[in-house]
């Protein structure tokens, strides 16, 4: 069921590609700094803590358990 | 000659992926206090502080190419990991109540404790006596109260000309006093669709290796066998059963240590990402994470609850052990935390950025988050960054996190030695934690401010508080300066 689920949500995203198309001189919004789809670099010290604190990590950029005596 | 010059088709312009040279410091402050130490066995203090300093250096090597380098020492103080060894042996004048007794963990006990016979190994007067006491609530003095991580990364990332692929490679190593790691990793990463499409993939690895320290009452054990009562740091050390007798039938026989104290972990990231609209974007990522080898915390204790309570220190605070009144006695542990040599973790996150105007923007983030160990864990976020003016930026953030328990955890004292695996770890317990903060940026847009022949490009300042469920609360803060060449 979860793999199916994981399966839709990518197809559902990659008919996303369909919508409209911007040029370059359209996207001053998203390229704003505030719409980076990143963490920001100070969210770095908090993600370590997370990984410690908390048992779920990943799919954000960040560490996912290696490189600590975490979990 | 001449007519071979000018016959050469001059390269054309080819902006620079990145312009100059860029230092960032990072710095962190993080504090929290909670009562479920893992240490402890999911009792006790689990105070702790740390710090990190951090610098990130970013260097571009021609047109395409970035290095990145990032460095950095993690220090904290543990008030839990210190009770790895929690006895302290003390030279103590008896002639203080222990109704006096503050945070100076034992520097103040019941005279009639020296008279009664306890043990006194080193008795130099009339009421002087060293002996060793300990307790859950309190940082002791041992050497694992405090260590520092030291972490250097190094990155590699190369664009295509048409800046449509790019490809990055890094290597990663730290240190800590029992932890050492080794990683590295390989990305690749395709813009199309106008640049209005992205999908990335990851794969990392790192390979891990324990220096597993154990609780000293265990170490004892594994050191000396069954004779350990007699030898060692238990040689004229009184234990003390539930009724506060002295007793010699302490015997943690499930103990073992580990033989294999590798730890590796591989992962493999897929994201997509895609522009909706003039004002709003999106992601979706997974990982699929694997890891083997020592995946317990070789020195979380284990009470079992079909075995007897064994104590080292004064056997008046025995009924308040679970209590913060609990001065001056440390429970003796029957093993150390048992959990599987394999699991396989799946996040999967989205993020959807929204630009509302030129002073608001929406930055949001959910994860679903699952594992073979019995986790399933939902996390959500709301970022609202907030233009002030040209240089400064504030934004509020909450983010509120649940999780339910893994198959093998209990609380403390709950676990039956028959169990294959159990932890009393409560960051593997079922909780719920909300996290609510600011941050405030500054941007140098003309970079004013010189340096050392850098200019400033920013400032960032950002503050969180933390709320654990099970009662752990933390606060974190963090600075970090840009710098441009």
């Amino acid at each position: 069921m979860k793999i199916k689920g994981l399966l839709v949500a990518i197809v559902f995203l990659a008919s996303l590609s369909s919508c409209t198309v911007l040029k370059e001189y359209e996207k001053v919004y998203v390229n704003d700094e505030e719409m980076l789809l990143s963490s920001r670099s100070l969210e770095r010290f908090e993600m370590t803590f997370q990984i410690y604190r908390e048992a779920a990590a990943g799919a954000n950029g960040g560490k996912t358990g290696g490189g600590c005596g975490c979990n | 000659m001449i007519t071979s010059g000018f016959s050469q088709t001059p390269e054309p312009y080819k902006k620079k992926v990145l312009e100059s040279t860029e230092i960032q410091s990072l710095f962190s402050y993080y504090a929290q206090q909670g009562v479920h130490g893992a240490v402890g066995g999911g009792l006790g203090s689990e105070e702790l502080v740390n710090t990190t300093p951090t610098i990130v250096v970013t260097v571009p090597l021609n047109e395409d190419v970035v290095l990145t380098v990032d460095s950095g020492i993690s220090t904290y103080t543990s008030a839990s990991s210190s009770n790895i060894n929690p006895f302290m042996s003390v030279g103590v004048l008896g002639t203080q109540a222990k109704a006096n007794s503050t945070s100076e963990v034992g520097l103040s006990r019941p005279q009639t404790w020296a008279a009664s016979g306890a043990s006194s190994s080193n008795n130099t007067g009339s009421n002087l006596v060293t002996m060793p006491i300990g307790t859950p609530w309190f940082a002791s003095s041992g050497a694992s109260r405090k260590d520092a991580l030291k972490h250097i990364s190094a990155s590699i990332s190369e664009s295509s000309d048409d800046r449509n692929t790019i490809k990055s490679a890094e290597l990663y190593a730290s240190t800590e006093y029992d932890y050492q790691s080794f990683g590295f990793g390989a990305g690749w990463a395709r813009l199309f669709n106008e640049k209005n499409t992205e999908i990335s993939l990851k794969a990392k690895v790192y390979l891990d290796q324990w220096y597993p320290i154990y609780p000293t009452e265990l170490h004892e054990y594994g050191l000396y066998g069954t004779d350990f009562l007699n030898r060692g740091y238990f040689n004229g050390v009184n234990v003390l059963n539930q009724d506060g007798q002295t007793t010699n039938a302490y015997l943690p026989s499930q103990f073992t240590e580990w033989k294999n104290s590798n730890r590796s972990s591989g992962t493999f990231s897929l994201s997509f990402s895609q522009i909706l609209s003039r004002r709003i974007q999106v992601s979706l990522s997974t990982d699929v994470v694997y890891q083997t080898g020592l995946l317990s915390t070789p020195y979380h204790r284990i009470y079992f609850k079909d075995r007897p309570n064994y104590y080292i220190g004064d056997a008046s605070f025995i009924d308040v052990y679970d209590t913060t009144k609990n001065f001056g006695v440390f429970r003796l542990a029957d093993d150390i935390e048992r959990l599987p040599e394999s699991r396989v973790k799946i996040p999967i996150g989205g993020r959807l950025n929204m630009y509302v105007n030129d002073w608001l923007t929406l930055r949001s983030f959910y994860r679903y988050y699952f594992d073979d160990w019995g986790i399933q864990a939902q996390t959500a976020s709301l970022e609202m960054p907030i233009k002030l003016s040209m240089n400064w930026t504030v934004y509020p953030s909450f983010r509120y996190y649940e999780q339910s328990a893994a198959e093998y955890f209990k609380p403390f004292g709950e676990h039956l030695s028959t169990q294959q695996f159990y932890t009393s770890d409560y960051d593997l317990s079922s909780f719920t934690s909300s996290q609510l903060g600011f941050g405030i940026s500054y941007k140098d847009i003309f970079t004013n401010i010189k340096a050392f022949g850098f200019g400033l490009k920013n400032v960032d300042f950002r503050f969180q508080h933390y709320y654990r469920s099970d009662g752990l609360e933390s606060i974190i803060y963090g600075i970090g300066v840009k710098f441009v060449q």
